[in-house]
């Protein structure tokens, strides 16, 4: 892409944003990124940084969650105790975990230089620990990293860097979700592996940009979770490679959204158009309009990532389509859209089109066990 | 009790009664007798109520040290720089179970100003433990009259702190006679995080929790001791007197941090 063109390119993401400064992207949105990579809406409205929750709000679709209060105070305490007395509590599982001799308890707050620096400062501390062949294991504690996406950088902060054994670096995430049994909820588990692969993307690109080889950060993240119902931390290697794939294949995605952009009506906008207090005055009938210009990609797991699902999700009810029966059967159902077009090709009401015939004859099937079963 | 209180109100009712008499009746002499035997009727009625209120659960002359110098009982317990959180915890597990978190946020910030305006007027003052950058730690808290090098941070401090601080909440339990449960429970919790110093979730014992802090310490001690005397001597050679207690804000570290 020329210089002209990725002016034109960025004046066209503004056009659609509208006159506000766009949103920065923090580490769980860029991970639900990841969540649902073929949905252009959600890429489109990324790219251009465009505050999802106030549209959802303004056309009528609120988002169902939000993060309680209460749960970001957990979660609080809860890393807190973690990292108490120099990250007491981690060494002991990460000892227990990954075999950390007893000798490597180095800690290195990375807040203490005031917070205009921490960027600088972790990437001075990175650096150092890369270059240094002691492999003296370092908890850097409230680092912060930088994402380029799609054109603008976003800083993240993952809770806890640890350098060590063999002089690989690994991420750490404290959450406190309970980790019961061995088990934890898997959707959870899921979130946090997501979010756990950005952050290890961002370290990955640092060392790479400092010169050093970035397969040295671990694709093995180690999860902190409270143990059983008590508050005792407990830790687990969760193997982040497949959301590392999944997250670098959308973001070298979005770098190209220019070309979903180009299949975009010209003059096309998501500016609420707000007035002086912010509140917005475009209409929401038009706004939804414009959002429905944009194909999106529904699919039940979006309840819990993303802002715009309940718009999404009411459009996927109105035209029956298949979407909302979850991926595993859009899947399975290849090349059928709508519900309808599927009952009718199961009772045999509707011919196949071309390349149906295999889905229509497991339909008519499926069809046939139902009809004997009510039988 | 109840009884004589009731008949010590009665006597009071009546005597001002008759003061109230003599009074108008301008009888100087019989008022002030009159008044005399009110003031003491009322001092035996002030007497009784206090008799029979509940005796007050703490020690009232406990309360009344300044906050600073219960921080300063928990540090000289300690020995190390040390969080909020844990000298709030040694104070209820040792002391008078007074001090809450809350009250230790401005501190720092006051014996500062104190320090800024009249130095060296107190014999102590709470002051920052410095960083590598000879920034001020957030949250720590150390002792005015502790060498720097015991007041300044290397890499593995935290750790070395920490099992320092275990050794000494130990040490003091096999002083005391009967040791508060409190404190037990405080040094097994530390415990669990030191190898080999408890078994499980047992109750930890003090001198086997000494004998395994003090095995993980000597892994550290000789890099730990090499490192901050490189900051103490930073720190000795570079700052002024107000700087070395209190630290340098973010903006001076430019000058020769890295």
């Amino acid at each position: 892409m020329n210089r002209l063109q990725e002016r034109a390119f960025l004046n066209r993401l503004e056009e659609l944003r509208g006159p506000v400064p766009p949103r920065p992207h923090d580490a769980r949105a860029i991970a639900a990124l990841a969540a649902n990579p073929g949905c252009t809406r959600r890429s489109v409205m990324d790219a251009a940084g465009i505050d999802k929750d106030r549209t959802a709000r303004h056309v009528g679709f609120p988002a169902p969650f939000g993060q309680s209060q209460f749960a970001i105070t957990r979660g609080n305490g809860f890393e807190a105790l973690v990292k108490e007395n120099g990250c007491a509590e981690l060494l002991r599982v990460l000892r227990e975990l990954l075999g950390l001799p007893v000798s490597q308890v180095g800690y290195q707050d990375v807040e203490s230089v005031g917070s205009h620096l921490r960027h600088s400062h972790t990437r001075a501390l990175i650096d150092r620990a890369a270059r240094e062949e002691d492999g003296a294991a370092v908890f850097y504690d409230h680092p912060l990293f930088s994402l380029e996406i799609a054109g603008h950088t976003s800083y993240l902060e993952p809770d806890v860097v640890a350098f060590q054994i063999g002089g690989r670096f690994h991420i750490v995430e404290i959450k406190s979700f309970g980790l019961v049994d061995g088990q934890a909820e898997p959707g959870k588990v899921a979130a946090a592996a997501r979010q756990a692969a950005v952050y290890v993307l961002a370290l990955r690109r640092l060392l790479a940009d400092l010169g050093h080889d970035p397969e040295r950060v671990s694709h093995d993240v180690v999860l902190i979770c409270p143990e059983n119902f008590a508050n005792r931390p407990a830790g687990a290697l969760i193997d982040v490679r497949k959301q590392l794939a999944v997250l670098n294949r959308q973001l070298a995605r979005m770098t190209r959204v220019e070309r979903l952009l180009a299949d975009l009506p010209a003059g096309l906008t998501f500016d609420l158009a707000p007035d002086e207090s912010g509140v917005p005055t475009r209409s929401a009938e038009e706004l939804a309009e414009a959002l429905r210009q944009v194909p999106a990609r529904y699919a039940p797991d979006c309840l819990s990532t993303c802002d715009l699902c309940m718009f999404c999700r009411d459009e996927a009810r109105v035209c029956g389509s298949t979407d909302m029966l979850g991926r595993q059967i859009r899947d399975q159902l290849g090349g059928v859209s709508r519900v309808s077009e599927a009952l009718g090709l199961a009772e045999g009401t509707r011919e196949p089109a071309e390349g149906q015939e295999e889905i229509a004859e497991l339909l008519r099937l499926a069809n046939r066990l139902r009809e004997e079963s009510l039988r | 009790m109840s009884d004589s209180l009731d008949a010590l109100e009665r006597r009071i009712a009546e005597l001002r009664a008759e003061v109230r008499r003599a009074v108008a009746a301008r009888e100087n002499a019989l008022a002030r007798s009159l008044r005399g035997d009110l003031r003491r009727a009322e001092q035996a009625w002030d007497a009784a109520v206090t008799a029979e209120a509940p005796p007050r659960q703490r020690e009232p002359e406990i309360a009344l040290v300044p906050i600073r110098e219960q921080v300063h009982q928990a540090l000289a317990l300690l020995g190390v720089p040390t969080s909020a959180k844990l000298i709030v915890a040694v104070n209820d597990a040792f002391f008078s179970r007074e001090l809450r978190g809350s009250q230790l946020t401005s501190l720092r910030r006051d014996e500062e100003r104190s320090f800024r305006s009249d130095p060296y007027a107190r014999p102590y003052y709470l002051c920052a433990a410095l960083t590598d950058r000879l920034s001020p730690a957030r949250g720590l808290l150390t002792d005015s009259t502790w060498p720097t090098e015991l007041r300044v941070l290397g890499p593995l401090s935290p750790r070395v702190h920490f099992l320092t601080s275990a050794m000494r909440i130990a040490e003091h339990l096999t002083r005391l006679a009967e040791p508060p449960e409190g404190a037990m429970r405080l040094l097994s919790r530390m415990a669990q995080n030191i190898p080999g110093a408890v078994e499980g979730f047992a109750p930890a014992d003090p001198v086997t929790a000494i004998r395994a802090a003090g095995a993980e310490l000597e892994v550290h001690r000789a890099a730990d001791a090499a490192q901050r005397a490189e900051v103490a001597a930073r720190a000795t050679s570079r700052l002024s007197d107000v700087e070395r207690l209190f630290g340098v804000t973010a903006m001076n570290t430019l000058r020769g941090a890295c």
